[in-house]
């Protein structure tokens, strides 16, 4: 499988006037294409950052970011804002959705800033509620939806620009361990179908339903094990 | 991100704030809204007092007394004794780019016709009066040059005074005692005017016109001319015709400042120049409330942008380039102005409308105040909302996501 993303020593400082905080230490992993990996770590582990980094949200303060083949350490904040529409599916813990479009709507977005003409967009959001299971929701606001449609929705959104990888920041840290586990599922099955799937986490039942667990501490990488490992290691 | 997807977002987004959206256009609603009906009240007052000059009479020139400084306590006689009806000859056989010289003699007499009397100005004139005036005889005929040089006892009344006088029977042939002091004098009605209205210088329907040595041998007892009407060959040279008056009254009375000539194009532009003066000073006032407006505006987007942060967030998240927020933002601030300055534009013209009803003109909106101001009311939405577009498009992501 090829490579979709690839950190090499990667190190984040963060500059908070009089204390220079050392978010990321140098990390270097990589990930293939298809794979579906969690990034567990407590909280000030650096976890966030390293998802703001491989999210394009944020850039390194040194070391190489790849994905999908393009160095994405140095580029302008316009180009990054163009990978993130195209290459990168956000899901996060509060959704994020725009509570004043509807499902279908939000789904659109980026499909709207990717230049998408109005008939093809709304065909493929669309599909993709559909494919998520929302097929009948699609005129809902956010508040009228549950937090389990909510991150469906968030997902379908993810999927619309058929993205490189998906980043997912505690896709279940606000739902109740039934939805929670549907919406793990959900990420399941878009792994099988050949998704690449990064999930941050510091919740050790939903790293282990993922295959590859990288734990982040103090910046560092502590531990990159797979899944069956992990398991054991936890049994012993 | 299309420019119709960048305006259906800002147009979602301040529907979805209708109250605030309408608070925040009432500044520029009432800004634009005085523009317009300031501008409005000032061309229709202007045209106004322009068809009233207009109307006077083509290049005309009046020629009247003045006091001369310094000698207030003999004004009356002096004043009195300068103007004689050979010098309207003399001016009119010298004179190159003068014609038509009329030599007036006002006064006011008491009308009496049948069982009606009636108070009106009497104003003694020669035939080319009409002329000069721009005005014309409805019924009947004017004063002729046998009239005047036989001092007939004729006269040509205004439309009004007419119906005051005889109602509804016919004032031809009609006999009018006029008295002046003691004096009596019997006139026979020889014309009806047309109606003219209300012009400067008098209600020229409520006057009675008759030969001028008629008025001055045998009602008024005088020697002087009130004052002169006249007029220039053209009205390109109505400026050399003032001159000339100038000089030959100068010469003739020894004293410059014992006459006053003016011209209807220096009396245009007088007031022209006073309408303008008007209309810059109301309009600056007017402008200060478009300003204020987009302060306004201003403030509602600062707030709006620092509320939405996390959409911003989000929507940087999802790809929206700066340039991509920035006109949105942008496109909201604008939206706003420009549907402010259309509904002001239709509160001018509402205001333009009470006000030209109660001051008796029309209210025009002409085209270009209606541009003037949807232009200006952009160019505020434009120039007040970069700095909170500028802001939202300069938002960190990461920050903006963060945000609570």
């Amino acid at each position: 499988m090829p490579v979709m993303f690839a950190a090499h020593n990667v190190t984040k400082v963060y500059d908070m006037g009089a204390v220079q905080v050392h978010a990321l230490r140098g990390v270097s992993f990589t990930i293939d294409q298809g794979e579906m990996v969690a990034i567990m770590g407590p909280s000030g582990s650096g976890k966030s950052t390293l998802m703001q980094i491989m999210g394009c949200l944020d850039r390194p303060t040194s070391g190489t970011v790849e994905l999908d083949g393009v160095d994405v350490t140095k580029v302008r904040d316009d180009r990054l804002a163009e990978i993130r529409n195209k290459k990168i599916g956000f899901v996060f813990q509060q959704f994020n959705l725009l509570p004043r479009l509807t499902a279908v709507e939000n789904v659109e977005l980026p499909l709207v800033y990717a230049g998408l003409g109005r008939k093809e967009r709304r065909k493929r959001a669309l599909a993709m509620l559909e494919a998520v299971g929302l097929g009948e929701r699609v005129d809902h606001r956010p508040n009228e939806l549950s937090g389990g449609q909510k991150q469906r929705v968030a997902i379908a959104r993810a999927l619309a620009n058929e993205p490189a990888v998906i980043l997912a920041d505690e896709p279940t840290g606000a739902l109740d361990t039934k939805t929670g586990d549907e919406i793990m599922q959900l990420l399941e099955r878009l792994h099988e179908e050949g998704h690449t799937i990064v999930i941050v986490t510091h919740d050790p039942e939903v790293a282990a339903r993922t295959r590859r667990i990288i734990h982040i501490r103090d910046g560092l990488i502590s531990r990159d094990e797979p899944v069956e490992r992990a398991k054991e290691v936890a049994r012993t | 991100m299309s420019i119709l997807d960048t305006l259906r977002t800002a147009l979602h987004s301040l529907r979805a704030n209708t109250l605030r959206s309408i608070l925040s256009m009432l500044g520029i609603i009432i800004g634009v809204g005085a523009v317009v009906s300031v501008v409005s009240i000032g061309t229709g007052g202007q045209q106004l007092v322009m068809a009233n000059i207009s109307q006077l009479g083509s290049n005309l020139i009046t020629i009247n007394p003045a006091v001369p400084r310094g000698s207030a306590g003999r004004v009356q006689e002096e004043v009195r004794s300068v103007f004689t009806v050979s010098m309207a000859q003399e001016m009119e056989e010298l004179l190159p780019d003068v014609m038509n010289v009329v030599p007036i003699v006002t006064g006011r007499a008491l009308l009496v016709a049948g069982g009606v009397n009636v108070q009106a100005n009497l104003v003694g004139v020669t035939p080319p009066f009409v002329t000069v005036m721009n005005y014309e005889v409805a019924r009947g005929r004017f004063i002729t040059e046998w009239d005047v040089s036989e001092e007939q006892a004729v006269a040509v009344l205004g439309s009004e005074l007419a119906t005051e006088l005889f109602e509804d029977t016919d004032p031809l042939g009609q006999e009018i005692i006029a008295i002046v002091s003691n004096r009596r004098q019997i006139l026979r009605v020889v014309g009806v005017m047309a109606p003219r209205g209300q012009a400067l210088g008098g209600d020229y329907d409520m006057q009675l016109y008759l030969p001028v040595t008629t008025m001055m041998e045998r009602i008024a007892k005088t020697r002087t001319v009130s004052y002169f009407a006249a007029q220039a060959s053209s009205s390109e040279r109505a400026s050399e015709a003032v001159d000339q008056v100038q000089f030959f009254l100068t010469r003739r009375l020894g004293d410059s400042r014992r006459f006053r000539v003016a011209s209807q194009d220096q009396l245009l532009e007088t007031m022209s120049s006073i309408t303008q003066t008007l209309s810059i000073m109301l309009g600056g006032i007017a402008s200060i409330a478009l300003l204020v407006g987009g302060i306004g505006i201003m403030n509602i987007m600062l707030i709006s942008v620092t509320e939405r942060t996390r959409e911003i967030g989000i929507r940087k998240a999802l790809g929206a380039k700066r340039r991509v927020i920035l006109f949105q933002f942008l496109t909201e601030a604008v939206t706003l102005a420009a549907l402010g300055g259309a509904i002001g534009v239709g509160v001018g013209w509402v205001g333009a409308q009470i006000i030209g009803y109660y001051g008796g003109w029309p209210g025009i909106i002409s085209a270009e105040s209606v541009a003037v101001a949807m232009g200006f009311s952009t160019a505020v939405g434009l120039f007040f909302g970069i700095y909170p577009a500028a802001k939202a498009a300069r938002l960190d992501p990461v920050q903006a996501l963060s945000y609570e």
